[in-house]
């Protein structure tokens, strides 16, 4: 491995992704059935929760360039809109959903302005914001509890129907995930798509060629924290105890980590990166004291994937066993057709 | 409110933004170099800190400069390993910079719980490294540990400057940051500079740890947030000058320091943040922008 593999990320093989996403999303959708324990489904809740926000700022930093690290901002102003609107003004949960990404939304046009910086002058901006966020959270008692926290939010419910079932609240959140996976996907292929990846490549090139380059930013920003909106909601009535170090610095970080050791502007790469970041320490939790230690050992080791992160480490893995599988003989035709054909439309 | 406890909050401010001018500079001299946004830059400063910590333990009477250079001499150090073993492995592999910045949260973490395994999770009381008695300036009674901070502060900064403009390094230095390629084809060695900007940036941060310390504790989560501000304190000045990145954390110990007094202690971080978005918005370069646009 020379190079990173970076055109698998960018231009996507068409038939081997969809069939690989097809077959992951019925996987997760099936999982329930199989009974697995309380405690899987919850992990794989969180995972699809963590999968939505990185989703977000895979459009915001993978797609368009802007680096941000205040995404548990938004995240967090979506989980404690829907909180207070359920158990408050009794919202039913979908109207609160979506409350929680609008109001992230509206929230981020605040930030409008600062689309005009890049590269650490954005990072900077938008840190200073979630900072502010966080501690308007942790000191507003009479609003959001403070410290104390947000007890006593309502599980999810659907038409009237509570979710009480652990499959079925996991069910929402990979339902909601796979919808923003697959309306950004739409987004990344639309008009919009190309134009932000040519800003991203290059910001005044775009502009001579009369994109809209302040604007289209800003768009991708409001989506991105209606995004964070709808996950953070999500995550409210997921643990249903809210604290304001839940929302911190370091859940922002934690949210960048996911989208580059996944592989940035690879959208399946946010939902490994996710998966990863969620899963890792849980795995990890034997060995105690040195869980973290592990962690960031392993976060630097993963940088040496290059930009491609985890996903790209995979589709080279696998165009490797396609090419070991055709190159060992004429035995099990059928798999090994498969293989190769698939390792074809991946190169 | 008269003016002896103005002045004593005013020396408060310009100590702990001495502080974060430090941590700015190495900020500053990094991003200036390589493009890193360096996250673990405030762990050089726990470690710095702590290091300087068990120094004194091993050899209680140890006066406080030479814990200062301790505390330097272990940043550095640290800094250059984490050159040595991560940063350049991945700059020479060619990963994009995004991807070594993320190493760098990495590093941080790793920096953070390895620091929680050898020195635990209690916050650690620093010995008294300066006079315990007030000095007193014109009637106005000020606390030692501030005036001694601060002269430290003033006096590596002083160093630092001398360095970069008077010696061959030094400007060799400032010609890689201004432009690597064009200093590499005048026959800088840009490996040797990559050292010596960590070496620095870790030395500082080492001090202005062991400077944390002795003002509060020292414990493993001392540094992520000082860092933060560092980087804060560095982008308000402008990351393109060091004067702006020393101006910068003066600034924002200041701001912090009076606007905890003065407006709301719960909100102290805040102020400031919202500052910068300000200052960011109508300068998006920075406090030097004001006087680098007027030419």
């Amino acid at each position: 491995m020379s190079a990173p593999p970076l055109a698998s990320v960018t231009a996507p093989p068409a038939m081997a992704s969809r069939v690989a996403t097809a077959v992951v999303l019925v996987a997760l959708l099936a999982l329930p059935f199989f009974q697995p324990h309380q405690f899987v489904l919850h992990m794989l809740a969180l995972v699809a929760i963590s999968a939505t926000v990185a989703l977000g700022l895979q459009l915001l930093l993978g797609f368009s360039g802007q680096l941000s690290i205040g995404q548990a901002a938004f995240y967090g102003i979506g989980a404690y809109t829907s909180a207070l609107l359920t158990t408050k003004l009794g919202v039913p949960f979908l109207g609160a959903l979506f409350a929680a990404g609008i109001v992230a939304a509206v929230t981020s046009l605040l930030m409008v302005p600062i689309t005009r910086l890049t590269g650490a002058y954005l990072a900077v901006a938008t840190l200073g914001f979630s900072i502010l966020v966080y501690l308007f959270i942790k000191n507003e008692e009479w609003l959001t509890g403070g410290s104390f926290g947000f007890m006593g939010i309502p599980r999810a419910s659907v038409f009237g129907t509570v979710l009480r079932n652990p499959g079925h609240a996991y069910l929402l959140c990979v339902v909601v995930a796979a919808l923003v996976y697959f309306a950004l996907a739409q987004l990344q292929r639309s008009r919009f798509g190309r134009a932000i990846n040519a800003i991203r490549q290059n910001e005044d090139a775009a502009r001579a060629s009369g994109i809209p380059v302040t604007l289209l930013k800003s768009q991708c920003f409001v989506i991105a924290a209606f995004v964070a909106g709808l996950a953070g909601s999500l995550y409210a009535h997921q643990v249903r105890y809210l604290a304001p170090n839940d929302f911190t610095f370091w859940k922002s970080i934690e949210i960048l980590i996911m989208v580059v050791i996944g592989g940035m502007g690879s959208l399946f790469g946010a939902v490994l990166g996710a998966a990863v970041v969620v899963l890792l320490p849980e795995v990890l939790r034997e060995i105690g004291d040195y869980r973290m230690l592990v962690f960031g050992a392993v976060l630097m080791a993963v940088m040496l994937f290059g930009e491609a992160g985890v996903a790209g480490f995979l589709s080279a893995i696998g165009r490797r066993l396609g090419r070991a599988l055709r190159s060992s003989g004429g035995d099990g035709g059928a798999t090994q057709a498969s293989a190769a054909r698939k390792d074809r439309a991946r190169a | 409110m008269g003016a002896g406890y103005f002045a004593e909050l005013l020396v408060g401010g310009l100590a702990i933004g001495c502080v974060y001018s430090l941590v700015a500079l190495g900020f500053a001299m990094i991003i200036r170099a390589t493009g890193i946004i360096h996250f673990a830059q405030g762990e050089l400063l726990m470690l710095g800190s702590m290091v300087a910590l068990s120094a004194m333990w091993v050899l209680p009477k140890l006066p406080a400069i030479a814990v200062l250079v301790c505390g330097m001499l272990a940043g550095g150090v640290l800094a250059v390993a984490m050159e040595f073993l991560v940063y350049r492995p991945l700059r020479l592999r060619r990963v994009p910079l995004m991807n070594v910045i993320t190493a760098t949260v990495g590093m941080s973490i790793l920096c953070i719980n390895a620091a929680r395994i050898i020195w635990g999770s209690e916050p650690l009381r620093y010995p008294e490294l300066f006079a315990t008695s007030a000095y007193e300036f014109l009637g106005l009674r000020v606390s030692p540990q501030l005036v001694w901070i601060m002269v430290f502060g003033v006096i590596l900064m002083g160093l630092l400057q001398l360095f970069l403009r008077h010696t061959r390094t030094g400007l060799v230095m400032q010609a890689v940051a201004q432009d690597a390629d064009a200093a590499q084809l005048m026959g800088a060695n840009l490996t040797r500079i990559m050292v010596y900007t960590f070496a620095i940036s870790g030395m500082m941060a080492g001090a202005a740890g062991v400077m944390v310390g002795s003002l509060f504790f020292s414990f493993f989560e001392m540094g992520f947030v000082t860092g933060l501000k560092g980087f804060v304190a560095a982008t308000l000045g402008g990351l393109g000058s060091l004067a702006g990145a020393m101006l910068g954390g003066i600034l924002f110990g200041l701001i912090e320091t009076f606007s905890a007094v003065y407006v709301s202690s719960a909100y102290k971080d805040g102020i400031g943040m919202v500052l910068l978005i300000v200052i960011l918005l109508f300068l998006p370069s920075g406090l030097v922008g004001l006087w680098k646009g007027r030419r």
